[in-house]
């Protein structure tokens, strides 16, 4: 009887495993209660381990880097599982200059500070701009890649722009509340090259790009990376794109009070960027 | 024809999380199954203030929802313990699943006639081997039905593992739409692999059911 009993537990226990894969595995599931206890004698060496993020880092020899990736072009996955993008290019490029391995971890965009909090990983890179709310969690580098702007207008448009305020005079869209419309109201409207009747706000950016192809407004400034697409889609003509008009730019996130990482970091960018890597890198996955 | 090779390359991608979900599923289940049966043995039969104990933890873990206990072992918990994001995605489940098995199982042991427990310590048996022996084979036998139904929640709640990066089926199917841009293929294909594993799951189950029914 009990040992029918103790069979009977065993099947429960194994039963999705065996339904499901064949019965080979049906020893594992015994090891986790196991497992865990058994590094619990370590807890004091994170804390004795040497001076400094990038010390340590060195010493394992690997830079453990998050990204969310389900963002292409900057991080995706390809059909054979690999980490593919400008953000991943440019991480590996960053870890043969420190002369470490890159282990990249796929996690939500949303676990990605807390787990660098956490120490989970070393590094982030998910094309994240450094805001005021994350800066107070975490540290930045400077920016590998500064966020663009496009003019963009109809596509038997006339126009030509060499700089953003020729678009002065010109009926212009753009979304409400975001840093172009800003940018107009600020440099075209305040400076009166342009009279507040020929700003027109929308709801979302592909809004504004109708307006566009139907005539209605004569360009339309937005985040670059979008405008291309919906260029492509609405036969919309890209006039100009322009890191002017933007601000601030992707950076890679790194724990906080980690100086000597931050300085390694910012000399590597800056020579990628100074070396036309960054460039180089940018082209290869069509971001403007 | 070119549908079916998308389709194919999407299963391919897809079905390589289809490891990680069995496994986390299995170790959650399996850790709820023994917390499950020792507590609910402790509800039933323990001392007072074990039963409160208890009943704190089933109250406790079964209100807080499962993500914020995987948050907990694999940023808090873990600062102690060197749990890998797997281990401490599929404990949580566990651990969540082991309070809703306690009362499943507290409720099998209590469905077993009090009467058995007098007979077996009539003839002479501990307390422990009258629960062993006579009452839990038949709370076991009894639990099932709720315990398949928990079975296949525990399934669907290991997507819930992504949060601290395990790539189970679900971020596979987000993985490739993001590339693909093609979301309905990508959960489709999701959809149908956790459509196979829970009917397989309700099968076995419904086999173990029949096996080991009770001849009353």
């Amino acid at each position: 009887m009990q040992k029918q009993t103790l069979i009977m537990l065993a099947f429960i226990a194994a039963s999705l495993v065996m339904s499901a894969c064949g019965g080979a595995p049906a020893a594992q599931p015994t090891q986790p209660a196991a497992q865990p206890t058994q590094p619990a004698a370590q807890p004091t060496q994170p804390a004795a381990q040497p001076e400094g993020k990038l010390a340590q880092i060195r010493a394992a020899g690997k830079l453990i880097v998050g990204t969310s990736a389900d963002y292409p072009p900057y991080e995706s996955i390809d059909e054979n599982g690999n980490f593919v993008g400008f953000d991943m290019d440019l991480i590996r490029a960053v870890g043969e200059k420190l002369g470490v391995e890159v282990e990249i971890r796929d996690m939500p965009f949303d676990s990605l500070i807390a787990s660098l909090q956490e120490g989970k990983i070393d590094a982030v890179i998910a094309a994240m701009q450094a805001t005021a709310e994350r800066e107070e969690k975490v540290d930045f580098t400077i920016p590998y890649r500064m966020t663009k702007d496009a003019f963009i207008g109809a596509g038997n448009t006339t126009i030509t722009l060499n700089k953003p305020e020729d678009a002065a005079g010109l009926t212009i869209g753009a979304q409400t509340g975001t840093v172009q419309e800003g940018w107009i109201q600020k440099n075209l409207v305040a400076t009166g090259l342009t009279t507040a009747d020929k700003v027109f706000s929308y709801e979302r950016a592909d809004q504004a790009a109708l307006d566009l192809a139907s005539g209605r407004i004569q360009l339309v400034l937005m985040d670059a990376e979008p405008a291309l697409e919906l260029a492509k889609q609405n036969g919309l003509k890209v006039l100009l794109i322009t890191e002017a008009t933007a601000e601030g730019g992707k950076s890679i996130a790194i724990p906080e009070g980690a100086s000597d990482l931050k300085a390694e970091l910012d000399r590597i960018i800056q020579q990628l960027i100074d070396d036309g890597t960054v460039t180089q890198l940018q082209d290869k996955h069509g971001l403007p | 024809m070119e549908f079916v090779q998308d389709l194919l390359t999407t299963f391919n991608f897809i079905v390589q999380g289809l490891w990680v979900t069995i496994s986390v599923t299995a170790v959650a289940l399996t850790t709820g199954v023994v917390i499950g049966i020792v507590l609910a043995i402790a509800r039933v039969y323990g001392h007072p203030s074990l039963q409160v104990a208890v009943t704190v933890y089933s109250v406790v873990i079964r209100a807080v929802p499962v993500i914020v206990i995987i948050f907990i072992l694999f940023f808090v918990i873990s600062r102690y313990v060197n749990l890998s994001p797997f281990w401490a995605g599929a404990l949580a489940l566990g651990f969540a699943s082991g309070a809703y098995q306690t009362e499943i199982f507290r409720g099998a042991l209590q469905a077993v006639h009090p009467g058995q427990m007098i007979a077996a310590r009539a003839i002479g048996m501990s307390r422990l081997q009258a629960i062993q022996s006579i009452v839990l084979p038949q709370a076991v036998r009894l639990a099932l039905p709720a315990w398949g139904n928990e079975a296949t929640l525990v399934l669907k709640d290991s997507t819930l593992v992504f949060a601290v990066g395990v790539p189970e089926i679900l971020r596979r199917a987000q993985q490739v739409s993001a590339r693909t841009f093609e979301p309905f293929l990508a959960f489709g294909v999701a959809l149908l692999l956790y459509l196979a594993l829970t009917l397989i799951t309700i099968q076995a189950l419904q086999w173990l059911e029949r096996r080991y029914r009770l001849q009353m």
